[in-house]
């Protein structure tokens, strides 16, 4: 993994240059988004003591790129004040018609629409990064956020789980464990002021009616055997409560609406997302069946895992075309068809605009990455190349090609 | 019949008398006699033909050559005395070198109605070329009556498909159709690309509002000078939208090459943004697609802009890549790979079909050198 050397360490004169000057640019701030001249401008992922991109962490595919680049910049982009506006819709309404989830736009028109052709969609168009924009501008507009960045990490068997006789679903402690100390460090403000409307009834911490929420979550933390039963807690007085908003944010969506997750039982038989207790709380948030009285579920679909492909439940929920069978006589999954029953579908546009890749380009290129000096022919060059995609633009058309 | 009639006319005399015979009137020949007599045979008018040319039996052929002679003649005469003739050589050496297409001999026979060798079809194009001649002199010179006269007489003669013969071996110029779209083909390797290159309609440029705005004066504005805001005009930039097999660019081409291949023709004309692409390429492998893709695209911007002929050339874009995959010859494995060079032993068997070691064999070992 590519880690770049500290500044303070390049003591070799070829590195003593005056040129090694950082861009600062502006804040990504709720107050900067308010100018509608914002679109198409790159601004930087404000840095706190709550750092977001440090404290819940991001997708697989932002962490190279956040590292190459000096400091975690961002291109805001027409969609983004779309995606923000529909959410903070949520602010005063419950979270059962609030759900949301962000998907490629596969209604690029062709000319010929007999000869349709559909396949995984414009990956790399940005429903990662939007989805980040999202959590970060109600973070700062001191939402409750739960943003869990790989909810590939929770079907995939990749950290412990348990079954729980009493609950009948398999309990992951080591990731409830994080999640909770993770919620804790950005929404700690807000989880103080919050008191505990039910008591958590436990031999070795309880906690009574009326505590502070943190104290819930507290108790998680000092006892991961105790953490998926207080993330459940919390998650129930997060849906009572009503002062403060709650923006639930999913990035790989779609893994959780596979039919089986990687884990197994003591028959070998993969377990269901629905009987593991982490995805089985996603899931029912994101279909309705639990609400938050304030608050919106916010997810994005992930094209990168062949293994967690968007399912035909889902993909018939959100309204995209599927190119392999699809018709009367193909098995759906009734579960997952209720789990996926309601969500909206908001379609990332595969093409950027121009003036939001020329941000691109220009970040990039004064973060010294381009080849050659930054030129127009270079740049709608790499745009054509790219066809307007952010990822082909950046990692193949900026970083890959030799092309003058 | 005549004897008869002159029975009738004189009596009968004797032998002596016949030596010296009198006529009691003058001899009147029958075809003269008109009382009461019809002619025994229908005698048919002889009709006068309308030219001496008929009894040359090509009388079509004598007639146009007259009438196109003629008409050199008078031409002659006008241009002579127009002072256009005789022409110093040093401009008729000038003057740009004449096409005509005049119809085949089988044709203009057919049009003459009349046989025509091949003798008299080479007479008949000297003087057609020499009307040729003094039709481009009048054009030239700006007599523009006489020009189309002549150019009526001509144009007759000449065939119908005479772009068509003239354009024969030289490359088709690109058509477009009603909405301003090329057609071209690329092919490269095994592969085609039909490849419809479309303008991209440039939105009108939009003015800066910044500009337009105005500072409200105030008290003192006339002593101090303002300076002049001229609005900015924002340019609009357009880009490139390529379709390929009805599927977008990245991802009919998932390779970076591939597509800096297709999109270089663009790159170096200067003119990304301008155009859109729209093709369905079939055949081959994606390099071979392509480059298929890129010629065809190369092809269509020179037609619309022949300006960048000249550079995509030079760049030898709008060559087609003869390279082909090459066969595979008998004897070896590929087209260059040979088998394994093996070294067979080398023994004979005497007489008796055993080798030197004593060994017999039925059947002699197969040595592929000898």
């Amino acid at each position: 993994m590519f880690l770049p050397l500290p500044a303070n360490q390049l003591k070799a004169p070829i590195f003593q240059t005056d040129q090694r000057k950082v861009l600062e640019l502006p804040t990504f701030r709720p107050e900067a988004l308010r100018d509608p001249t914002v679109v198409g401008k790159a601004l930087q992922f404000p840095k706190s003591e709550n750092d977001i991109l440090l404290a819940y962490g991001v997708p697989k595919s932002l962490v190279i790129e956040f590292r190459l680049l000096p400091k975690p910049y961002t291109v805001v982009r027409d969609v983004t004040l779309t995606i923000l506006d529909q959410v903070s819709v949520a602010r005063t309404k419950s979270s059962k018609n609030n759900r949301a989830v962000l998907s490629m736009s596969i209604s690029y028109k062709l000319p010929i629409p007999i000869l349709t052709k559909v396949s995984a969609g414009p990956a790399g168009c940005g429903k990662s990064v939007l989805l980040l924009q999202a959590v970060e501008h109600f973070v700062a507009k001191k939402w409750i956020v739960l943003y869990i960045p790989r909810a590939l990490t929770l079907v995939n068997s990749s950290s412990h789980y348990i079954y729980d006789p009493r609950t009948r679903t398999y309990l992951q402690p080591d990731f409830s464990y994080e999640l909770l100390r993770r919620f804790q460090q950005i929404n700690k403000a807000a989880l103080e002021k919050l008191k505990t409307t039910k008591a958590f009834v436990s031999d070795t911490a309880p906690v009574r009616v009326g505590a502070p929420l943190t104290r819930l979550i507290d108790v998680g933390i000092e006892n991961k055997s105790l953490a998926p039963v207080a993330l459940s807690a919390l998650f129930e007085e997060l849906s009572q409560q009503t002062e403060h908003p709650v923006l639930l944010a999913v990035d790989d969506f779609q893994a959780l609406y596979r039919h089986t997750t990687l884990y197994r039982d003591p028959l070998f038989h993969g377990i269901k997302p629905y009987h593991m207790s982490l995805p089985r709380l996603l899931l029912e948030y994101a279909s309705g069946k639990k609400v938050f009285q304030r608050g919106a579920v916010l997810g994005a679909l992930s094209t990168a895992h062949t293994i967690f492909q968007l399912p035909l439940e889902l993909r018939e929920a959100l309204g995209i075309p599927y190119d392999r069978p699809s018709g009367p006589y193909v098995r759906r999954k009734p579960e997952m068809v209720e789990y996926a029953k309601g969500l909206k579908n908001i379609p990332v546009p595969a093409q950027m605009q121009i003036d939001e890749a020329a941000s691109l380009y220009e970040v990039w290129g004064q973060s010294h990455w381009l080849r050659t000096a930054p030129n127009d022919e270079g740049f709608l060059a790499t745009y054509t190349q790219a066809a307007g995609n952010p990822r082909e633009f950046v990692w193949k058309g900026l970083l890959q090609s030799y092309a003058l | 019949m005549f004897n008869l009639l002159r029975l009738h006319a004189r009596p009968a005399t004797s032998a002596l008398q016949t030596a010296r015979r009198c006529y009691a009137t003058a001899f009147v020949p029958p075809a003269s006699l008109t009382e009461g007599m019809t002619s025994p045979l229908p005698v048919k008018p002889k009709v006068k033909p309308d030219s001496p040319t008929f009894y040359t039996a090509r009388a079509g052929y004598f007639d146009g050559l007259t009438a196109l002679e003629d008409a050199i003649t008078d031409t002659r005469r006008a241009l002579t005395a127009l002072q256009l003739l005789p022409l110093p050589q040093s401009v008729r050496k000038a003057l740009p070198p004449l096409q005509p297409v005049w119809h085949t001999k089988d044709t203009l026979a057919g049009h003459l109605s009349a046989i025509v060798t091949t003798s008299k079809y080479r007479r008949y194009i000297r003087v057609l070329d020499q009307l040729n001649e003094y039709r481009q002199i009048a054009e030239i010179a700006g007599v523009v009556e006489l020009a189309e006269n002549l150019a009526d007489i001509i144009t007759s003669f000449e065939r119908e498909n005479k772009e068509a013969v003239l354009a024969h071996g030289k490359k088709k110029p690109v058509q477009f159709d009603e909405y301003g779209r090329s057609y071209t083909l690329g092919r490269r390797k095994e592969s085609t690309a039909r490849v419809w290159v479309i303008p991209v309609k440039t939105p009108e440029a939009a003015v800066s509002q910044s500009a337009l705005q105005t500072e409200s004066p105030g008290e003192l504005s006339h002593f101090i000078p303002q300076p002049l805001t001229i609005p900015t005009k924002i340019l609009p930039v357009t880009t490139t939208n390529i379709i390929v097999n009805n599927a977008p660019f990245i991802e009919y081409f998932p390779q970076l090459t591939d597509r800096e291949r297709a999109i270089l023709p663009l790159k170096i004309a200067g003119l990304l943004g301008a155009y859109n692409v729209f093709a369905i390429v079939r055949g081959g492998g994606t390099t071979g697609q392509s480059g298929a893709l890129s010629l065809g695209i190369a092809k269509g911007l020179a037609a619309h802009v022949p300006e960048v002929a000249a550079i995509l050339a030079k760049a030898k874009l709008l060559r087609r890549d003869p390279r082909m995959v090459e066969r595979k010859k008998t004897g070896l494995a590929k087209s260059h790979k040979a088998g394994v060079h093996l070294r067979l032993p080398r023994f004979t068997l005497d007489n008796e079909g055993k080798t030197k070691a004593g060994l017999e064999y039925e059947n002699k070992p197969n040595d592929s050198r000898e």
